[in-house]
């Protein structure tokens, strides 16, 4: 009987011990630290006096706030919702998602807007989706070039063209 | 009295032209489109269609912005009552009666009475805003810095309190707001902060970056890939006219929910979400058989529709007169306002009359061709909802991308947008709302330029901001809201507020 029932009591510490973590407490430490940065970044602004503040007053009082709030949320976050509880069934697509993104950032203005949108809509359409090929081709095609057309030409809104003139 | 009329004659002179009826009237197409789609709020449309306005002319612009707008206030319901899926959060409450009418195959007549409803809602509350807005915005030209910074405090604690959910988490998420709104040059002094040498953050973080990421990034992030199960009831278009008793019904609700829903519209918060909850609780309360409500009661589409409506056009009068957007659509259109060389204010309904009345007169008919249009159409937008959310958020995406990039082409906002995208759908998963940080971003230079203002004016005494009697009566506002968001840690009974997160998740 011992050796069945002291391993799961042992991991059950464990549970207890590391996996409490909750999203208000990871949530306040987050707030803790951005205040904390404002404040760090702030030091090279003048903080100028109370009668005429400066560029660095107003950053000041906003990273004390966040400071205060985010120990406020972590001082009473410990029976907030489990983070282990948090799912996140969405993830794959969510970064494939956040990567076109990137891509889109990164390459608009060197290969184009109808290039990148190309690839990335042929990337979600095709790769993500996995709709039929002649669908894909159809749909990435008609908005990449369409939504050119519509805003560029008709609504004389400048897309960037790359540096091939796509 | 006179002096409105003859400006309500300039305004239609203004919007009777053949370009601006057809700017209206596309306007509130794309509109109830936007508010049709699950996934696509009025916030993440409005700025992705932006683009599509700096061709125009500035008022045809503004109809166009305005048109959009309130279609999609009213497109939200189609979904509601024929799928059981708000297009937008207001839409919440019409899932109730309006699905439950819907599967007893009277789905006509609840998009008839919703749309009837809206009708009546938006032109009265247009009425509210014509007469309101003018006096308060010279009742606001005699505020001083003090006044400005303590009345935007104010109505940063009154959204954070009625958004609902941890008000720590909302006032958190405002000062965030604020800090990310601290980006750029210093207006005071020249000083850049927190750009590191990017050029491009000189000018600031702009709110439709901010406000694509957070909204329409972040709501594609979540939903993407998640399995999509639809049934859409398909009204019978012969049926859609109600029945008099459905119509006498439909009456006193309407009528309350105008009145209620403009009068919650006005303060900042998800003003047109509440008010749907308040008008449903309301008509439920009073009515003779509450029994009815959730089994197809047409008191409970009428009611709420209503008021989502009349508080959409609320939420303008605080907007125009003050300059003061009272959450992130208004916050949005306001940043829309100021692309096209418009700044909202005491002022803005003085100098700029022609623009004021002719928005103004684009809601009379707006509202009209909302009615006129979205019943015929509601074939197209039942098709519409057909579309596999597979093949439509790599479109949203390409729309956001094309929307965020045009308004500076900018490539740092396409970047930040990225961002927030990421940070809003951390934010989500983290239990946050993301209202509160729009409208921080947004109010963060009025608020620290009144701020800094108001310091000097007294030579740093603090006290300023409770010897003058109007600033002290804003700090009072946000003190007593403070102090009613403590309560529930006191007393040990659910609000309405946690009522109202419970039932927007």
């Amino acid at each position: 009987m011992h050796g069945e029932g002291f391993p799961v009591q042992a991991v059950d510490i464990r549970k207890e011990g590391s996996d409490d973590m909750t999203i208000d407490r990871l949530s306040g430490a987050f707030l803790v630290l951005v205040g904390l940065f404002v404040a760090w970044e702030r030091r090279v602004l003048p903080l100028g006096t109370t009668s005429h503040p400066g560029p660095g007053y107003a950053p000041l009082l906003l990273a004390i706030l966040l400071v205060l709030f985010g120990v406020i949320l972590f001082s009473r976050g410990k029976h907030g919702q489990l983070l282990r509880s948090v799912r996140w069934p969405e993830a794959t697509h969510a970064l494939a998602i956040l990567g076109c993104c990137l891509f889109v950032t990164a390459m608009m203005e060197t290969i184009g807007y109808r290039l990148t949108m190309l690839i990335v809509l042929g990337f979600l359409f095709g790769v993500m989706e996995r709709i039929r090929w002649w669908l894909t081709l159809v749909l990435t095609v008609g908005l990449a070039l369409g939504s050119f057309w519509l805003f560029d030409s008709l609504l004389r809104v400048p897309l960037p063209r790359g540096e091939w003139g796509f | 009295m006179e002096t409105t009329l003859q400006n309500l004659v300039l305004g239609f002179s203004t919007v009777f032209t053949p370009a601006n009826v057809f700017y209206s009237l596309v306007g509130c197409l794309i509109g109830t489109m936007v508010g049709v789609l699950p996934g696509v709020g009025p916030l993440a449309g409005i700025s992705m269609l932006l683009p599509t306005t700096f061709g125009l002319d500035t008022t045809s612009a503004i109809i166009l912005l305005a048109g959009i707008y309130y279609g999609a206030m009213y497109g939200g319901s189609t979904t509601s009552i024929l799928m059981r899926i708000p297009g937008e959060a207001a839409s919440v409450m019409t899932c109730i009666d309006g699905y439950a009418m819907a599967r007893k195959g009277r789905a006509g007549p609840a998009l008839a009475i919703a749309a009837i409803g809206s009708y009546i809602a938006g032109t009265l509350s247009v009425v509210g805003l014509m007469f309101l807005a003018p006096p308060l915005a010279r009742f606001a030209l005699g505020f001083g810095p003090p006044e400005y910074f303590t009345l935007l405090v104010c109505g940063l604690v009154v959204l954070s309190y009625m958004t609902g959910g941890s008000i720590v988490k909302n006032l958190a998420m405002i000062v965030l707001g604020l800090a990310v709104g601290m980006i750029g040059i210093d207006q005071m002094s020249g000083y850049f902060r927190f750009s590191y040498g990017i050029v491009a953050l000189g000018d600031g973080v702009g709110i439709v970056p901010v406000a694509v990421g957070l909204f329409g990034i972040s709501e594609i992030l979540a939903t993407a890939g998640s399995p999509e199960v639809r049934e859409v009831l398909k009204p019978k278009l012969r049926d859609l006219l109600p029945s008099s008793e459905e119509l006498k019904a439909s009456v006193g609700p309407i009528g309350r929910g105008t009145v209620l829903g403009f009068l919650i519209g006005i303060i900042p918060g998800s003003a047109h979400i509440i008010s749907t909850f308040v008008a449903y609780a309301m008509e439920r309360r009073i009515s003779r058989h509450p029994e009815r409500f959730g089994q197809g009661a047409i008191e409970g589409v009428a009611g709420p529709e209503a008021a989502n409506n009349a508080a959409s056009e609320g939420a303008l009068v605080p907007l125009l007169a003050l300059g003061v957007p009272t959450g992130p659509v208004p916050a949005v259109l306001l940043a829309a306002l100021m692309v096209h060389g418009i700044t909202p204010g005491p002022l803005f309904i003085k100098e700029q009359p022609v623009v004021f009345w002719g928005l103004i007169a684009s809601m009379y008919i707006g509202n009209m061709v909302l009615l006129l249009l979205n019943l015929p159409l509601v074939s197209l937008f039942v098709n519409l909802l057909r579309i596999p959310y597979r093949i439509l958020y790599p479109t949203i995406l390409l729309f956001c991308v094309v929307g965020v990039y045009a308004v500076n082409s900018s490539m740092v906002d396409v970047a930040i947008m990225s961002v927030m995208g990421m940070l809003g759908y951390l934010l989500r998963k983290m239990d946050f709302e993301t209202a509160p940080m729009v409208l921080g971003v947004v109010l963060a230079p009025i608020i620290e330029f009144s701020f800094r203002q108001a310091l000097a004016m007294s030579g740093g005494a603090y006290a300023i901001f409770i010897q003058r009697p109007i600033a002290a009566a804003f700090l009072v506002i946000a003190l007593a809201m403070i102090l009613l968001a403590l309560k529930p840690l006191i007393v040990k009974k659910r609000d309405w507020r946690e009522k109202l997160t419970e039932a927007e998740k």
